[in-house]
């Protein structure tokens, strides 16, 4: 099919269309100066977020660092705000990293396990894909109720959504392979273990590197869906915590935030797996 | 079984290993003549394509539970027995559930609550993903404007748009349903387009010299040879929309099954939450498995025609 | 040193069968039996689906036989190994290693010492002319370079006995005569004493009458023929047309059944 390209005139278009769509929301706030609560505007225009709302995230400083708390009577400054901000984003992060790490590690190696015989493969098969179409967002009222509403309980909801996402994709990309570099590989002398070592991880590579980027976006996804249904500190918490005295325009602030840190995730995550990827013909670099 | 053939141990147990060419095939048919007619040789294959190996999977992982649950305490982890027979027994009548204010106390109503939610969510998310995705490929410019939004979208858990419909739908269908229109759209658009843009060049090349004027080759080209990736992405966006519509739920919900978890996870029963989770989850596997067998049935011609496209 | 084997290479009524998706059993290799001495330049040659490449997957040890005995060397096949090396038809340049790594990678899975082995491939690269894309990425390669590529690795990785399945199928006719130079080139220049042992499958009747010394033809998984091929190397294009070569070739189309009509309403008419 005759394929849109990307141009550089497309480029420019690209930055136009965000630059409308902030000023398509400057125009709303303007248009519909609808408030959900007395001092709250629905839709508040860029003045007021970088302003008002900005200072707002002062409240949700827990205190330290030589700043002091505003719970506990000092005033909203900016300082406060920047550190209450760094914070929050810190803890989703480090939730998100952890179990990002663990998860990652734990199914990589289980389904590089699994996958060396092809009897242990086939028993796994049906526990798996039936762990894998639990909605994994619905479960976590039952890690809840394991693991608390602390660290370790995020962590681990975390960790085992993107488990069972990294163990289904290993054992996927394993199978994948293309028979002929295995047969090659044991004609030319190999045992099972280096062919495992020196073929079976390099191919997977490129397969591996989908299943990483899309187990990021499950992960931010299960992090923010626990700190909503549970959470003391983190982006998601303040959403929520906003949102119940429908504080819009702060809600707005922190997921705008929220927006540019995982995409700054997703681009990242990419070049630096792009590198190990110099080998690979165009078509499996995506 | 051509999945066995692919394993990474040397399979000598795979006597199909290598399915022989065409010509070897045809060679011995005119020898052998055909058993017993169609419907026999089907149920024959049928019988095959049921492996023991990962029926005894299940069997084990159902034991294993069993096993773990005299480790912990019921109240941690009951054991499977009590959670089918609490599934079974809340199916129809839950009088528990009355208690904490769920509109419906059965599990029947409030799965067909969360049902109706999906099906909504995805048919309209689908019609219009599919639509801009498909456009996007082919008009440089349209594909100029959405594709950013789309992309970042596509980056960001849509979860972080859930407490804003909240507020703005307040706390019924229209929140819940919007948050999966709004996932599945994105899914779609993403999925359309690309499998738009792998089709190969040469079909349409091939067409126009056979004379093919523009609306012929989006009927007759476009549409029928993008179906296979895009039922592939309404597979993905089909199991990812249950979570969402679950986690909206319960958010803020009065009915549907994210609330019914939400009023189990309050009073600390963990039973009625599996058993929950449990009917959910079997639901997603049934409605995926239909999906499968659509896409095997009426897009199985597609094997290897797409040029360099992902396998999905 | 050993005298060279006359039986290299040994198929006692060697059996392979399929079962189709449907159930059917398929016989893809029916009774095979022979004998290949050492040092012998085989090409086993027929039409599509005759069961050569069948054949040569048992032989390397990539296939199991549903009955009769296949042994080489003096031991019974029961698996792939470096004694026995084989070129594929597609590419199997392991993609995530430079030229100079795959070259080396048996040497490797061996435990020769780096810098031997470095030099060892090195060699070989120069006798395939790929010196110059040692350190390049099989990505950058053309078709024609990777199955040099491939034939290197084989070589520099040492054992008596090579096979072949279709390798130069897949690529333009030039390609494919420069590389059966290049394979004669390696084969004959082997400083070891005694040539390896060759079995080359190829559905190319033009082929096999250039490169072997004995061709065995099969039809519908059987042997059907054996025939000696007793030219002088290096085979010019003049020597292939002289009469006893145009015999040979004459037969070996009667075999595939080119002597015949295609369309059956041709045969009719005739």
């Amino acid at each position: 099919m005759k394929t849109a390209g990307h141009t550089t005139r497309d480029r420019w278009i690209s930055l136009g269309v965000l630059a409308a769509i902030a000023l398509f929301w400057q125009a709303l706030s303007i248009l519909f100066p609808v408030e959900a609560a007395p001092g709250e505007p629905m839709i508040a225009g860029w003045q007021v977020m970088f302003s008002k709302t900005l200072l707002s995230m002062a409240d949700y400083w827990q205190g330290g660092l030589g700043v002091p708390s505003v719970s506990e009577g000092a005033p909203r400054t900016y300082l406060a705000a920047i550190l209450s901000l760094l914070s929050h984003s810190f803890d989703t992060i480090v939730r998100l990293v952890c179990g990002l790490a663990l998860g990652g590690v734990a199914g990589l190696a289980l389904g590089l396990a699994v996958s060396w015989s092809a009897w242990s493969r086939r028993l796994v098969d049906l526990p798996v894909q039936f762990l894998r179409t639990l909605p994994l967002l619905a479960m976590v009222p039952l890690f809840q109720l394991w693991f608390g509403t602390y660290f370790i309980g995020k962590v681990l909801f975390v960790a085992y959504g993107i488990g069972v996402i990294v163990f289904a994709g290993t054992v996927n990309a394993v199978r994948n392979v293309p028979q002929i570099y295995i047969d090659n590989a044991r004609s030319l002398g190999a045992s099972k273990a280096t062919m495992y070592r020196t073929v079976i991880l390099p191919a997977i590579l490129p397969e591996m590197r989908s299943t990483l980027l899309l187990s990021l976006g499950t992960g931010w996804g299960a992090v923010l869906g626990a700190e909503y249904l549970g959470a003391q500190s983190g982006l998601g918490y303040i959403i929520v915590y906003a949102g119940q005295f429908a504080y819009l325009d702060r809600m707005s602030l922190v997921a705008i935030i929220f927006i540019i840190a995982t995409s700054i995730s997703y681009r990242a995550a990419g070049a630096l797996t792009a590198r190990m990827l110099e080998w690979a013909p165009e078509s499996q670099r995506a | 079984m051509a999945e066995a053939a692919k394993s990474s141990a040397t399979n000598w147990d795979a006597a199909d290993r290598r399915p022989p060419s065409a010509a070897a095939v045809r060679s011995n048919e005119k020898a052998t003549p055909r058993a017993n007619g169609r419907l026999t040789l089907s149920l024959r294959s049928g019988i095959r394509a049921v492996d023991p190996l990962r029926f005894l999977g299940l069997i084990i992982f159902v034991l294993a539970w069993y096993a773990l649950s005299f480790l912990f305490q019921p109240i941690i982890l009951p054991p499977p027995a009590a959670v089918l027979v609490r599934l079974l027994a809340d199916f129809w009548d839950a009088p528990n559930l009355s208690y904490y204010g769920v509109a419906e106390p059965n599990l029947y109503a409030n799965l067909i609550y969360t049902a109706e939610n999906v099906a909504i969510a995805v048919l309209i998310g689908a019609a219009i993903g599919i639509v801009c995705g498909l456009v996007s490929a082919r008009v440089s410019i349209f594909r100029a404007i959405v594709d950013p939004i789309m992309t970042t979208a596509g980056t960001v858990p849509i979860l972080v748009a859930a407490p804003f419909l909240l507020i703005w739908f307040g706390v019924g269908r229209e929140s819940a349903v919007g948050l999966v229109i709004f996932y599945v759209t994105v899914i779609m658009y993403l999925f359309a387009q690309k499998a738009a843009s792998n089709l190969n060049p040469i079909y349409e090349e091939f067409a126009r010299t056979l004379g093919a004027g523009q609306r012929q080759i989006v009927v007759d080209l476009l549409l029928p040879a993008t179906v296979p990736e895009i039922l592939g992405g309404l597979r993905i966006a089909l199991a990812g929309a249950w979570g969402l519509e679950a986690v909206s739920e319960l958010l803020g919900s009065q009915e549907g099954m994210g609330k019914v978890l939400e009023v189990l996870a309050g009073a600390t029963d963990p039973e009625g939450i599996m058993a929950t989770l449990l009917l959910l989850g079997f639901v997603a596997i049934s409605v995926d498995a239909a999906l499968a067998w659509i896409v095997a049935r009426f897009a199985g011609w597609n094997a290897g025609l797409h040029s360099g496209g992902s396998r999905t | 040193m050993n005298p060279p084997s006359n039986r290299m290479i040994e198929l006692v009524h060697v059996q392979r069968d399929f079962r189709r998706a449907d159930g059917q059993r398929v016989q893809a290799v029916v009774d095979v039996s022979f004998v290949i001495p050492e040092g012998q330049f085989v090409c086993l040659v027929g039409p599509s689906g005759c069961g050569k490449s069948t054949l040569l997957q048992m032989l390397a040890g990539l296939l199991p036989p549903s009955s009769g005995g296949i042994v080489v060397d003096g031991k019974e096949v029961s698996g792939p190994g470096p004694e026995r090396g084989v070129v594929f038809q597609k590419d199997s340049v392991f993609p995530w290693m430079r030229v100079i790594d795959n070259v080396e990678y048996g040497l490797k899975c061996r435990r020769v010492p780096p810098a031997e082995r470095r030099e060892i491939a090195r060699s070989y690269l120069r006798q395939v002319g790929l010196s110059h894309v040692e350190r390049a990425w099989p990505r950058e390669l053309s078709g024609g370079m990777l199955k040099r590529v491939a034939i290197a690795t084989v070589f520099a990785n040492g054992g008596r006995v090579l096979m072949l399945d279709e390798p130069f199928s897949a690529l333009d006719y030039v390609t494919r005569r420069q590389l059966q130079d290049v394979l004669l080139n390696l084969w004959s220049a082997d400083k070891s004493g005694v040539r390896k042992t060759v079995l080359f499958v190829t559905h190319d009747v033009d082929e096999a009458l250039a490169l072997a010394d004995r061709i065995l033809v099969f039809r519908s998984g059987c042997q059907v023929d054996d025939i000696p091929v007793e030219k002088a190397r290096p085979r010019s294009a003049d020597s292939l047309l002289e009469p006893d070569m145009i015999a040979i070739k004459r037969k070996l189309l009667h075999h595939i059944g080119l002597d015949r009509p295609a369309l059956p309403d041709a045969e009719a008419a005739a």
